[in-house]
Parts: structure tokens; sequence; C-alpha cells
């Protein structure tokens, strides 16, 4: 019972409290990149749900079973990430492309964007170095925990890159002074928005 | 000569990656709550960039365009690796405050598009000079964020142990405090952002 509250604060911990676009500004790129219509942000949310999740449960095994036992883990473990997300990247393009048409054409275009995805990198380095998250404690994620957490990640990015773009679809039609059209006015409507969550932030802590 | 000098300007104002392009931004956000944590990471970044230029601007003809992305991420990974160990060797406390964000240099959209853009098809020297360019052009904006969200923010500007800047300590106690928190960081780059458009516009205009 324990074990699954644990993992729940996880979950929501990494979801809300420190979401990973408006709290900790990471994956801002496709944030602002292809929030201004509401359907392209919900391809994006199941690319980045899927990638991210199997990204770093592979990152974790590999890094468990591979890097440490063989001594590399200090020095390799950047390069190998990000060896496997790019080539994860490429094999789930193929397979969707076989498999689902459909689902290809949705999130397709979205996939090779998700290789500098900096959120993905993020989530498979945190899930083996939680360290940096709390450099306080000495602690390591076991295989579930790091599921959880990364899912909890992908699904904060889903909820804020989708209720965003709703909002920037309203925004293209309000009166807007000049200078502030386009880009700039998405970063003040970002700024309201994660005022908001700092209503979350001491919430608790993991 | 000459074309080293605009290679090397272009890149630090009209064709700044951040204010401009808008790629970039998760690091610049995230770190700037202190300004001498915007210089560190601006060093980093710069480092990375040269060296990451100058390799692949040397190999630009023996690279396969097939699969010169893996490459050139490949590249990139290893500089940052070795701002990783050394960081963390030289400098533990500024790397526990940097965090994530130094294996996040390899993400950095930047870096792969410089790369990309630049690097692969120009020769060597005037590679160097668009890595410094950027890379300035990208410590510039660190350093205004920092300055701004570390001044207003605490009321102070505490630089490598010095104190460049005290306000009155009236001011000190009632100090907006949320522009050292995230929604600051949108509200502060939204407010540079149209600086820099209207500044330019006012030099087109001449």
């Amino acid at each position: 019972m324990e074990d699954l509250t644990r993992l729940g604060l996880l979950l929501i911990g990494a979801a809300l409290v420190n979401n990973i676009i408006l709290v900790r500004f990471i994956g801002l790129c496709p944030f602002f990149g292809v929030s201004s219509k509401v359907d392209t942000s919900i391809g994006m949310s199941a690319a980045v749900i899927f990638v991210m999740t199997m990204a770093t449960a592979i990152s974790w095994v590999v890094f468990r079973a591979l890097l440490v036992p063989l001594g590399l883990a200090d020095f390799l473990y950047i390069v190998t990430f990000i060896l496997v997300i790019a080539s994860l990247v490429q094999l789930v393009e193929i397979v969707i492309r076989k498999v689902s048409p459909a689902l290809f054409r949705a999130m397709g275009i979205f996939l090779p964007l998700i290789t500098t995805n900096c959120a993905v990198l993020a989530a498979a380095t945190e899930s083996v170095k939680p360290g940096f998250f709390r450099m306080a404690i000495a602690y390591n994620y076991t295989f579930i925990e790091a599921i959880a957490y990364s899912i909890g990640i992908a699904l904060g990015f889903s909820f804020v890159i989708i209720s965003f773009a709703s909002m920037r679809e309203r925004l293209e039609t309000a009166p807007i002074p000049e200078s502030f059209k386009g880009a700039p006015i998405a970063f003040v409507t970002a700024a309201l928005y994660s005022l908001a969550f700092v209503g979350f932030t001491g919430l608790f802590n993991i | 000569m000459e074309r080293f000098l605009r290679d090397l300007v272009r890149g630090i104002f009209e064709q700044n990656a951040l204010t401009k392009s808008l790629i970039g931004l998760c690091s610049v956000l995230a770190v700037s709550t202190k300004m001498e944590n915007g210089i560190m990471l601006g060093i980093a970044a710069t480092f990375v960039l040269v060296f990451s230029e100058i390799i692949i601007s040397l190999f630009r003809k023996w690279i396969p365009s097939q699969i010169r992305i893996p490459i050139f991420i490949v590249v990139i990974a290893s500089f940052v690796t070795v701002v990783d160990l050394t960081m963390q060797a030289f400098s533990p406390e500024m790397y526990r405050t940097l965090g994530i964000w130094i294996p996040l240099i390899v993400v950095n959209c930047m870096i792969l598009g410089r790369v990309e853009v630049f690097a692969s098809r120009e020769p060597v020297i005037y590679s160097i000079a668009d890595a410094l360019g950027t890379g300035m052009g990208y410590t510039l904006v660190l350093v205004i964020m920092g300055f701004v969200r570390e001044l207003l923010g605490t009321g102070k500007l505490v630089a490598f142990g010095a104190n460049l800047i005290v306000l009155p300590p009236a001011f000190q106690a009632e100090a907006p405090k949320i522009f050292i928190m995230f929604p600051g960081a949108f509200l502060t780059f939204a407010f540079l952002i149209v600086l820099s458009n209207y500044l330019l516009a006012l030099k087109e205009k001449r």
C-alpha cells in the first residue's frame, strides 16, 4: 500500500508540482513550436507519452544492466541515452508506419522532432540519476518508479501543451499591440499560466 | 578578415538564436535566476559550440549526408561529456546548481542548428567565428535575463562572491519575488523579445 502511495505521489509530483514545461522549462521548443493548433498539440502529446515512457524504460535497463557493471556509467551515459532515444524514434516511426497508417499520419511528423526534445532526455537521465532532482539524497529509482516518473512527466507535458494550444487559438482573434504579436504574447500568456502552478509548489516534495 | 567579423557579429545581434529564432530557450529561462549561473552556462555552451563546429567543419567533406545527424549528435555529446566531467571536478558547487542543464546541452537545438546550417558547409575559420558569435549572443541573453531577474527578485546582485549592486533594504524587504520564480522567467523574456524586435525595427527604418 505504501508503495502505491509513493508511486502516486511520484506521478502527481512529476506531472503538476514539478511540471516539466511551466515549472522546470524543459521542452519549451515543442511547447512554443506546435502549440498554435489544438490538433497538432494532441498529436505531439501522443508521440511524447509513447516515446518518453519507452525511452526511459530502455535507458534505465541499459544503465543498470550495461553501463554500471562495465564501469562506464559516469562518462558514457549522455552519449548512450541520446543514441537510445534517436534509434528508438527511428524504430517507432518504422513500426507505426507499417502497423497503423492512420496513427502515423496523426503523429508521424512529430516523431523526428522528438529526438531533440530535451524533455525526453531529461526524463531518461533523471530516472537513473534522481540526484539531479534533489541533490541532498542519494537514491535510485526502481524500474516501476522510473516508469511512473516518466509517465507523470509526459502527462504533465500533454496537459499543459493541449490547454495552452486552446488559449493560443483564442489569442489569434484578440487585439494585441503590434510589437507584442506572435512570440511575445505567447510568453506573456505562459507567464500568467505558470502563475497558476505557483500554487502547487510546496504541496509536497518528492 | 572582414567576413570573419561579419560572421561573428551576426550571431550576437541580428541573428541571435534566442530572441530571433526562439531556439535553445529552455536552459535560458531555467538558469537565469542568478547572473553567475548564466555566465557559467554561457561559457559551457560556447565551449561545446566552438569545438563541435571545428570538428564537423574539418570533416565536413567526409561525412555522408544520410547519417549526418547521428554523427553531429555524437560529436556534440562527446564535448558535453567533457564539460560535464570538468565541471564536476573543478566546480562541484556550480555543477550542482546547473544540474540537469549540463547534460541537456546535447539537445540544445541552437547547437545542432548551427552545426547543420553552418559548420557542415563552411570552412573552419568562419565556423569558429559563427560559433563564437552564436555563443556570445546566447551568453549575452543569459546575462541580461539573470541581471534583471536577480536584481528585481532579490534586490541585490551577487556574482562569484562579490556584491555588485545592493538596492536599499526597503526594496529588498518588499522585493517582487515572482521574478526569481518561474513566471518571472517567461515575463522577462517576453519583454526582452519585444525590446529586441523594437530596436531591430528602428534600425531597419533608418
